[in-house]
């Protein structure tokens, strides 16, 4: 099945007749606001919220993974994830943002098989955006609020029903599950979802971003560093909450009686990052840190896989301690 | 009547007196964000620039994390001929506790700082703005002498709200105390009081401990370590933060919840007899996590036991570099 | 299942005593050679002065497998390094209470003087400290599961 429309009260039969074989995570209200959880039935799903705090890449890439054990003999026991779960309600920003996670982790080598396995374990189901955020950019970067990359099922929010439509086979394939309680749409539903679609695409922040890729190649030596760099605190936030971030390390601890192998994220922005075990680090000082993120995110992936890695979420503008803006920083790229 | 130009006017011209009269390289202090409710640091060398300066109730930066960047004390500067930086800096009362924190720990040279002392009247806390606005953002936000804030929305609308009922939660418990040891106090008067000291940590304390056992998991289970509450804080300096280091290993890396907790609980431990609760920390979080609870802990148990207040007077020993007779009443295990 | 709540597993408590190298030890060996038993629940580590104990040894201690720790210094004024145990006073009253906030029962962390000529009385405040900290069974809160 290619679409469907279901009322937003009936969302809960949609997991009920996947009788337990998804695990399914969704936008469920908390005390913090709203986050991408395990849902139960359907009933604790909201559909208020722009954007959840976090970027779904951990359910991909998480923060910690164990990746073997071992004490007196070294028994890697390589148990790759089976359990298969759908993501509904990210936003088409983080959906698109997992194939630039692709580049890295499946299409490169080596292939990470953990990353593999859960992205062929999962469906996508993406929610376009009716009211975008004053933070949000994705149209600068050659996204969009309705944009179909990385979704296996676009959903739109049509006030009191929900359109469903598949962007691949995948997709396709959920939607057979869920015929029988999917109607066909009919011209006015296609059109309203047109409609939003649009009006969501004129309000987005757009700034000019033509171009940073090659100019940014130029601006090595450029003062813009130091002077944006001023009040950065080195803390990380941004990299940890961005969705195409992707370095991680790799730590050995004890545990109990055992040892462990710990992959977890890291940070270019970490002083440490860069230490090197001579006890040089290239990167000591903040402007290096920040020119790096910037180069790595517009310029070295643009080279490498051909797309720049932002998909312009606006999350790091959001939660920058000092209100370091990415957006004023392409603009100063672009000139 | 506390006029916010007023007072913006009083710190540029005296960011200028500074820079023109060769006492100072540099001014330290706030400007407009990219967003209608953000302040942020900003970095002043010139007497046009000065003009950039602001004042209003969304300055909630600690800009004293700055300082040890500037003006370090030697001999961690390297062997060049080079003639210290001298440093001024817009700070609130609990920002000048943290100066003079930094000057009592040899982190800074006293000689190189000029203090700008602001009378502050608390700053908000734009979640709660963003929570009572119910998902609205604020295009245009002004504050009037009155303390009346006037906010406009995206969609237009404007609404008016008394300072009061966003005031961040340290403002809410202000120490109030503050060093006489300042050099440029700009006119106004600070706000004089504000009831419930440690009502928080009380109301915790009174709780069961099984209990503040599952508050304290639940708050420290957001961690995602990413240590931006180790970043924005101006007493984290170490060049190597024991978090960091791995011979011996201190804490695993990664988000294992005994590994948060150690983090955690060793972070407000050292803190002990140092924070000076600006909360620099709890806004820098990208989780939300409840730090004042434990941070605030801290700051209680050492000026109920020991008397004393961080920050107060650079000659003053730290607590924990001292002994008292009346230490220890009720620790020791007898018989 | 998150890794803090698993116990050590055993049925036997295991406690960690921090004794400093001047009264604290030689009251351990006093006790040894007087043949005054104490339990064998006690992991003995030994530093120069309770002073150099850093409040984060406990939280380790608690964190990988001891159910409960014990830190022994000299009476204050007998320190060999004059102040140690008197700073080592504001460090664990602290912890203990930052500790207890949180919800760890503070009776598994404990602190004691001991004089050198002690021998009977250390190993009675080892047996006291091992009996309370079997009561509160094994320690859940902070450890680090076995994976």
């Amino acid at each position: 099945m290619e679409q469907g429309i279901i009322k937003k009260a009936d969302a809960g039969e949609l997991i009920a007749v996947l009788g337990g074989k998804y695990i399914v995570y969704g936008p469920v209200k908390d005390d913090e606001g709203v986050s991408l959880s395990k849902v139960g039935d359907g009933e604790d799903i909201t559909f208020e919220y722009s954007n959840f705090n976090l970027s779904p890449k951990g359910l991909f890439f998480p923060q910690s993974e164990v990746i073997y054990t071992y004490d007196d003999s070294v028994e890697a026991k390589e148990s790759l994830p089976e359990e298969r779960f759908i993501v509904f309600g990210i936003r088409p920003c983080d959906a698109s943002a997992l194939l630039r996670l692709d580049e890295v982790y499946k299409k490169s080598s080596p292939e990470d098989p953990y990353y593999i396995r859960r992205r062929e374990n999962a469906v996508i189901i993406s929610m376009a955006c009716k009211k975008p955020c004053q933070t949000c950019f994705c149209t600068s970067v050659g996204e969009g609020p309705a944009a179909k990359a990385g979704a296996d099922v676009i959903a739109f929010d049509l006030d009191d029903s929900l359109f469903l439509e598949a962007c691949t086979k995948k997709g396709e394939q959920l939607l057979d599950i869920w015929s029988k309680l999917l109607q066909e749409p009919d011209s006015a539903v296609l059109e309203s979802k047109q409609r939003q679609a649009a009006s969501a695409n004129g309000k987005v922040y757009a700034l000019n971003s033509e171009g940073i890729t090659q100019k940014l190649q130029k601006k090595f030596e450029s003062p813009i560093w130091k002077e944006i760099s001023q009040r950065c605190l080195s803390c990380g936030a941004c990299t940890f909450i961005c969705p195409t971030c992707h370095c991680f390390g790799i730590n050995d601890e004890p545990c109990g009686s055992k040892n462990r192998r710990v992959r977890c994220w890291d940070a270019c922005m970490f002083k440490e990052f860069g230490g090197e075990a001579s006890g040089h680090n290239p990167r000591g000082m903040i402007d290096q840190r920040l020119r790096q993120r910037i180069m790595h995110k517009f310029l070295y992936t643009a080279e490498n896989f051909g797309d720049v890695f932002c998909v312009g979420c606006g999350r790091c503008i959001n939660r920058c301690p000092v209100n370091i803006d990415i957006r004023e920083i392409i603009t100063e790229g672009t000139q | 009547m506390y006029s916010m130009e007023k007072i913006a006017a009083e710190i540029k011209e005296s960011a200028r007196d500074l820079i023109s009269g060769k006492r100072v390289d540099l001014v330290i202090g706030y400007e407009k964000g990219s967003l209608a409710l953000r302040s942020r640091p900003c970095f002043v060398s010139s007497v046009e620039d000065a003009g950039k300066l602001v004042w209003n109730s969304l300055c909630t930066n600690n800009l004293s994390v700055y300082l040890p960047r500037y003006v370090q004390k030697g001999p961690q500067k390297r062997k060049e001929d080079v003639k210290p930086v001298r440093v001024g800096i817009v700070a609130k009362g609990c920002d000048v506790r943290s100066i003079v924190g930094l000057v009592k720990e040899k982190q800074i040279s006293r000689e190189n700082v000029v203090i700008i002392r602001v009378p502050c009247r608390g700053v908000i806390d734009r979640a709660k703005v963003e929570t009572q606005l119910k998902g609205n953002e604020v295009n245009e936000y002004k504050e009037d002498s009155s303390e009346i804030l006037h906010l406009t929305t995206v969609a237009g609308e404007e609404k008016t709200f008394s300072k009061e009922q966003f005031l961040a939660d340290a403002c809410l418990e202000c120490e109030l105390a503050e060093p006489e040891d300042v050099d440029i106090r700009i006119s106004g008067t600070a706000k004089q009081t504000f009831p419930n000291r440690y009502e928080r940590v009380r109301e915790f304390e009174a709780k069961s401990r099984e209990e503040r056992w599952q508050h304290f998991k639940k708050e420290i289970s957001k961690c995602i370590r990413c240590n931006a509450c180790r970043q924005a804080c101006p007493n984290c300096f170490c060049k190597s933060c024991f978090a960091e280091q791995g011979k011996p290993r201190w804490v695993g890396a990664g988000t294992d919840l005994s590994n948060t907790m150690f983090y955690h609980i060793g972070r407000i431990f050292h803190q002990a007899g140092r924070c000076v609760e600006c909360d620099a920390c709890v806004r820098a979080c990208p989780m939300g996590i409840d730090l004042r609870l434990f941070t605030q802990k801290m700051v209680k148990d050492v000026a109920e036991a020991f008397g004393y207040i961080a920050g107060l007077s650079a000659e003053e020993k730290p607590p924990l570099c001292e002994f008292g007779d009346a230490d220890g009443q009720g620790l020791i295990t007898t018989l | 299942m998150d890794s803090t709540e698993k116990g050590s597993g055993d049925k036997e408590p295991r406690v960690v005593a921090i004794v400093c190298s001047w009264c604290s030890s030689i009251s351990a060996e006093l006790a040894g050679s007087g043949r005054n038993q104490y339990p064998a629940n006690v992991r003995v580590v030994r530093v120069p002065c309770a002073g150099r104990v850093d409040a984060l040894y406990i939280v380790k201690a608690l964190q990988n497998g001891a159910d409960g720790v014990l830190v022994f210094g000299c009476n204050p004024g007998d320190c060999h390094y004059l102040s140690g145990n008197l700073l080592a006073r504001r460090r664990f009253a602290l912890i203990k209470n930052l500790l207890e906030y949180i919800g760890v029962e503070p009776e598994r962390v404990q602190f004691s003087w001991i004089s050198g000529s002690e021998g009977s009385r250390f190993a009675a405040l080892v047996e006291k400290v091992v009996e309370d900290v079997k009561k509160l069974g094994p320690a859940k809160k902070l450890v680090k599961a076995d994976v």
